[in-house]
């Protein structure tokens, strides 16, 4: 278990850097991240399914200015290692699949905390980089830089390192204490997970036009679908 | 003094995608930006350490724009530098000119990459990703990264022109159009992924009626959770509440 939890750190560093300090590709969205951290831990496929969910929940918080929005990429983290975990042969049960979506907006949460922290830890480092700047040392800029990428990594890692430990142990403890019958109720609010993430992209692209083709393609799909049962 | 060398371009390319790597919530992109050009300012003021200190300076004051659309500037301001190297230009026209266009540029890429491509990608890997995971995957990066970071080159390379071949290229790059037409696909997308899903639970019931029941229900429930994201709620508060009531229906 232990090189599990390396292995995500050092990718989880990865992910949280792409996140804010540097490039910024999209390897620290909750599909890459979760089915990554799913894939250490042993099952890709539940942490797929966990990240694809994910994915779209929080894009409706831009992050514009100085707004920071909740962490998804720990959300993530925490996801595909308890997906990983609590996966059997067939899959993840609807009811542990609801009880990480929805524990996982803690972790994002936090994250977002953090984020916060690290980033007035970086006003720091800026202002001793204009100091040494004023002593005349060029050189200050590219340590100041690097300074920053560095805690921007660290960070990263030891929340990664935080949330796949709690994705683990929650998913080895907590829900095997949940009976069957509390799983079916619990699954019952599933379908509202990612219908909250499909109404967070609508939101992002509304426009007067996009509205009455989003509930369009809403409903062709579903009639499409129900057809197709119906053949077959 | 001849034209910048291609090494030197080249650096402070790599090094823009470090731009954000000090955000602070002062300075927020300063530090980044001044790292970004500094292999340009190397090249300027070689053998005169107080100015390549003052222009280092000029470019540790604030400055914050989306970090895709940075490049415009950035390749904007290397040939402002030039300009004052040479003594040709008051070293003040860059900070005006960074200030004048950062604010827009950072509306327009705030639009266009977090409003509409990110949205579109996202939406588009979810739903391959029903199919398989690693084609979801490969979606959402493909449909993102090559947008992104064509945009990123040519901005750099358009800056690179000068200020008018920078104003030309933001003009002539249609980026409202793009967004516009991102929106669209994001909302079809999004559409078919919200009726994947409300059909998966709709089945869970068996019968036309009950099944058309569930499809009002889930429209509904978009329909709400719009509402209530335009009224500025969290999508984190939605979550939180529905933890409580799965608390709560654990705790029966």
């Amino acid at each position: 278990m232990l090189w599990e939890f390396l292995l995500a750190a050092v990718f989880g560093g990865i992910c949280y850097l792409d996140r804010t300090a540097a490039f910024q590709v999209m390897l620290h969205r909750p599909l890459v991240v979760a089915s990554v951290v799913g894939a250490i831990f042993g099952n890709l496929a539940a942490g797929a399914q966990v990240g694809a969910v994910l994915e779209l929940l929080y894009i409706v918080r831009l992050p514009v200015g100085a707004s920071i929005p909740p962490d998804d990429t720990g959300a993530a983290v925490f996801g595909g290692a308890a997906a990983a975990t609590a996966s059997s042969s067939i899959g993840l049960d609807p009811g542990n699949f609801t009880a990480i979506l929805l524990l996982s907006v803690l972790c994002a949460e936090f994250g977002k905390v953090a984020d916060r922290f690290v980033r007035r830890m970086n006003g720091r480092i800026a202002h001793l980089t204009v100091d040494m700047l004023e002593k005349g040392d060029s050189l200050a800029v590219e340590h100041g830089l690097m300074a920053g990428i560095t805690l921007f990594g660290v960070f990263g890692m030891v929340l990664t390192l935080f949330f796949s430990g709690l994705g683990v142990s929650m998913a080895g403890f907590l829900l095997t204490r949940f009976g069957p019958e509390s799983h079916i109720q619990f699954a019952a609010m599933l379908p509202l997970v990612p219908l909250l993430g499909a109404a967070s992209v609508f939101s992002c692209s509304r426009t007067d036009r996009t509205s009455p083709v989003f509930y369009l393609t809403m409903g062709c799909v579903f009639a499409a679908m129900f057809f197709f049962r119906w053949l077959v | 003094m001849g034209e910048i060398p291609l090494r030197v371009r080249r650096k402070v390319w790599l090094r823009q995608f470090l731009l954000q790597g000090c955000w602070n919530y002062e300075g927020m992109q300063n530090l980044g930006f001044a790292y970004s050009i500094l292999p340009a300012l190397r090249d300027r003021y070689e053998g005169r350490p107080e100015e390549l200190s003052r222009a280092l300076k000029r470019h540790l004051e604030y400055f914050n724009t989306h970090p895709a659309m940075a490049t415009v500037i950035l390749g904007a301001a290397i040939r402002l530098e030039e300009s004052v190297a040479e003594g040709k230009a008051d070293p003040r026209a860059i900070g005006t000119f960074k200030v004048g266009l950062m604010g827009s540029l950072g509306a327009i890429g705030d639009s266009y990459f977090w409003g509409a491509l990110k949205p579109m990608a996202s939406a588009a890997g979810a739903i391959m990703a029903f199919v398989h995971p690693l084609l979801g995957i490969v979606t959402l990066l493909a449909l993102y990264n090559i947008s992104h970071l064509t945009l990123r080159f040519q901005g750099f390379a358009a800056g690179m022109g000068g200020e008018e071949s920078a104003v030309r290229f933001l003009k002539e790059a249609g980026i409202n159009r793009r967004t516009e037409d991102r929106k669209m696909i994001a909302a079809i997308l999004s559409g078919a992924y919200a009726g994947v899903v409300s059909s998966q639970a709709a089945h869970m019931f068996g019968g036309a009626w009950p099944e058309l029941g569930v499809f009002l229900i889930a429209a509904l429930a978009v329909h709400l959770f719009t509402v209530l994201f335009r009224k500025a709620v969290s999508p984190s508060e939605v979550l939180f509440l529905l933890l409580i009531v799965g608390v709560l229906i654990l705790w029966q």
